[in-house]
């Protein structure tokens, strides 16, 4: 009898501080709104992981100064916990099982590029936890049938179709289109929708191949597609490929009244490595700076958020970052919205984003895309990049080049 | 015309290829060591060229010496205090040191220039024959690779030094023997490595954009060089890289740029099996 009701105390005593332990990790849980993200912070893709990371940060600073975000009427402090996964995307997806299960995160973001997002995003279904990406614009990464993946930015083929149309009404006699893509997830499908929207507007596609990873030599191509007497040549690919494939352009005396290269003039390295040679380059962008928006989140309008960053970094935001930090006014407003940290609850409330950021209208399609809408297309002019569509925003005429 | 344009892309193409295996092949054929750093010291001698014409306005030519002299320096520190201590080893424990090291001078060249790739916009023009193109820039990196590669030959074949790194790679314990200083025989080696990595960065910095994403294609592109060409043997290097740009140039022509890469791998394999001692059948510097 003694030894019972030891054994019972002892029993009763371990359930008591067990419930306590229950009750405080609860509590800690609702103190904090916990945020993972695998980064690339060394590596290849370092430049874009710090990125993300900078306008992340950004925007927990102005969450959290203001008491943090309002979850069930309570505000609530964010924070991001995050791992550096050195641009390989098998770490990325191992990161992203340890931010689940180790650091009980209650969402997540995606890290730079569709490859390594669609790894992110497997793991990510699989444990339930919404994920928002920034930086992932292929169809074949969002048509999975995820039911946990929203994306901020809004299809490839949004870019495609309105450029052909946009050139072809600039350049009524705008007939042979060549193109070639970089084989890798991104970059081919741009290619592949570009091929197919010049067909379908009627143009010829004169030359369409892809190259290997790990070229470093494109004037096989280049020779090539000189022979194919392009109006427009169109090539995608990183910027180091795109930068190399324009010098090689100009060493191989090629010319077109219209260079593509996406999303080479999106980023301001490409202009500053090629210096006069980037000129009248042309590309299509998720965003820029001279749009105007007025929406909800810590920076209403366009304005406030690219006054904001470049007070901050002393330079301009290009979309990677617009996007990224859209991500974050985008999960921030579905948490408030839902009243709760959880993940049905905030998942439902993505669902249903109807919400316009400074970055632009965000509403995701069936597949977890943002809606398709106008985007930017740009020119490079006097190493200056200019907007030469939509309509509303554009600042700037396309320039032929000669 | 295609065919001869072709043809001469792959020459030129091909001088750069053996402009970057020089070095590899010369520390690989006299050490037994895989150099995973070469890529590395590639892109830093084309960061340290890009910066002195960057900020202080220094033409690439003239800051080749320099910046080549400078990576030696490297490189031949790194032998006599680090890659000695294992050099005798079987050829993964290098590996994996310089594996290592290449981890780290890619990292810090990461946080301190930032992935971001930088370019010397320094446009030299081209020559134009007929209608046969040739860039300026990657003539001067076809020069240099011949100049370095004849140099390099002359060294070895008739310097004391040269007659030493040949001696210590023919029969190590002899030439200890003869009084031959081995440590610094390696580490003069691996400094010369050094030396034409840092140099062929210097000429890329006007060809390609000076990024560190790039340091695994120039080691991979170095690794086929030499493996096509005959392991350590400096005309070896200069073979192979002529024989790869000709066959990528052209396998690109026909077969689309998708695939030359694979072409030039299959060419690899395929010496491997019929003739492993590479295309000019050289061992060494015997």
């Amino acid at each position: 009898m003694l030894f019972g009701s030891r054994w019972s105390f002892g029993v009763r005593t371990a359930a008591a501080v067990a419930m306590v332990a229950v009750s405080v990790s609860a509590a800690a849980a609702a103190d904090v709104v916990k945020i993972g993200a695998p980064l690339a912070l060394t590596g290849p893709l370092a430049d874009e992981g710090k990125k993300q990371e900078d306008v992340w940060r950004m925007w927990l600073e102005k969450v959290n100064a203001a008491g943090g975000i309002e979850v069930g009427g309570k505000p609530t402090k964010v924070e991001l916990v995050k791992y550096d996964y050195q641009s390989d995307g098998q770490r990325a997806g191992q990161l992203a099982e340890k931010l689940i299960t180790d650091d009980k995160v209650n969402f997540l973001l995606a890290p730079f590029g569709s490859g390594h997002t669609k790894i992110v995003a497997a793991v990510a279904e699989r444990y339930g936890t919404p994920l928002v990406a920034c930086v992932s614009s292929s169809e074949s990464v969002f048509d999975q049938g995820l039911k946990n993946l929203f994306g901020t930015l809004s299809p490839n083929g949004g870019m495609t179709t309105a450029m052909v149309k946009f050139f072809k009404s600039k350049v009524p006699d705008l007939k042979r289109v060549a193109v070639l893509g970089r084989d890798d997830v991104f970059p081919r499908s741009m290619a592949k929708a570009i091929s197919a929207a010049a067909k379908a507007e009627g143009l010829d596609v004169v030359y369409d191949q892809l190259y290997a990873v790990g070229t470093l030599d494109h004037s096989a191509a280049l020779s090539a597609i000189k022979a194919a007497k392009p109006d427009w040549i169109y090539v995608t690919g990183y910027t180091q490929d795109l930068i190399l494939a324009r010098k090689q352009m100009a060493d191989l005396g090629i010319k077109a009244p219209i260079i593509t290269m996406v999303t080479g003039p999106a980023y301001k390295e490409f202009v500053e490595a090629l210096g006069e040679l980037a000129n009248g380059v042309t590309s299509s962008s998720w965003w820029h700076h001279a749009t105007s928006y007025d929406g909800v989140g810590v920076w209403p309008t366009t304005a406030d958020f690219y006054k904001e960053f470049v007070a901050k970094h002393k330079d301009d935001p290009d979309y990677v970052h617009a996007s990224c930090a859209a991500a974050m006014v985008t999960l921030g407003d579905a948490i408030k919205r839902a009243g709760s940290l959880d993940k049905d609850k905030v998942r439902d409330a993505l669902v249903d984003t109807d919400i316009t950021t400074f970055y632009g209208p965000v509403k995701f399609a069936e597949t977890g895309m943002n809606q398709v809408r106008d985007l930017p297309i740009i020119q490079v002019q006097d190493e200056a990049i200019k907007v030469l569509a939509p309509a509303d925003i554009k600042n700037a005429d396309l320039a032929l080049i000669k | 015309m295609t065919i001869l344009q072709t043809l001469v892309n792959g020459i030129v193409l091909g001088a750069l290829y053996a402009c970057l295996a020089v070095g590899f092949s010369l520390v690989w054929g006299v050490l037994n060591i895989i150099n995973m750093l070469h890529g590395s010291l590639i892109i830093l001698g084309g960061y340290l060229t890009f910066f002195a014409w960057h900020s202080y306005g220094i033409h690439p030519l003239l800051a080749l010496p320099f910046v080549a002299i400078f990576i030696f320096c490297i490189g031949y520190v790194l032998q006599l205090t680090l890659i000695n201590r294992v050099v005798n080893e079987p050829v993964l424990t290098t590996l994996t040191l310089t594996f290592g090291l290449d981890l780290i001078l890619y990292n810090i060249m990461n946080v301190y220039y930032t992935a971001t790739p930088v370019r010397v916009t320094l446009d030299l023009g081209i020559v134009q024959i007929g209608n046969i193109v040739m860039p300026v820039d990657r003539l001067l990196g076809m020069a240099l690779a011949l100049i370095l590669t004849g140099l390099l030959y002359v060294v070895m074949r008739g310097s004391r030094i040269g007659r030493a790194i040949v001696a210590v790679r023919m029969d190590r314990t002899a030439a200890e023997l003869m009084g031959v200083r081995v440590d610094r025989i390696y580490a003069v080696t691996f400094g010369i490595g050094a030396l034409m990595a840092g140099a062929a960065g210097a000429v890329f910095s006007m060809v390609y954009p000076v990024t560190t994403n790039l340091t695994g294609a120039f080691l991979g592109k170095a690794f086929v060089v030499c493996v096509i060409g005959g392991l350590g043997s400096v005309p070896g290097a200069l073979v192979g890289g002529l024989v790869l740009g000709i066959i990528e140039s052209f396998a690109g022509q026909f077969f689309g740029p998708q695939h030359a890469l694979t072409v030039g791998f299959l060419l690899m394999l395929f010496l491997l099996v019929v003739k492993p001692t590479g295309l000019t059948g050289i061992k060494g510097y015997e």
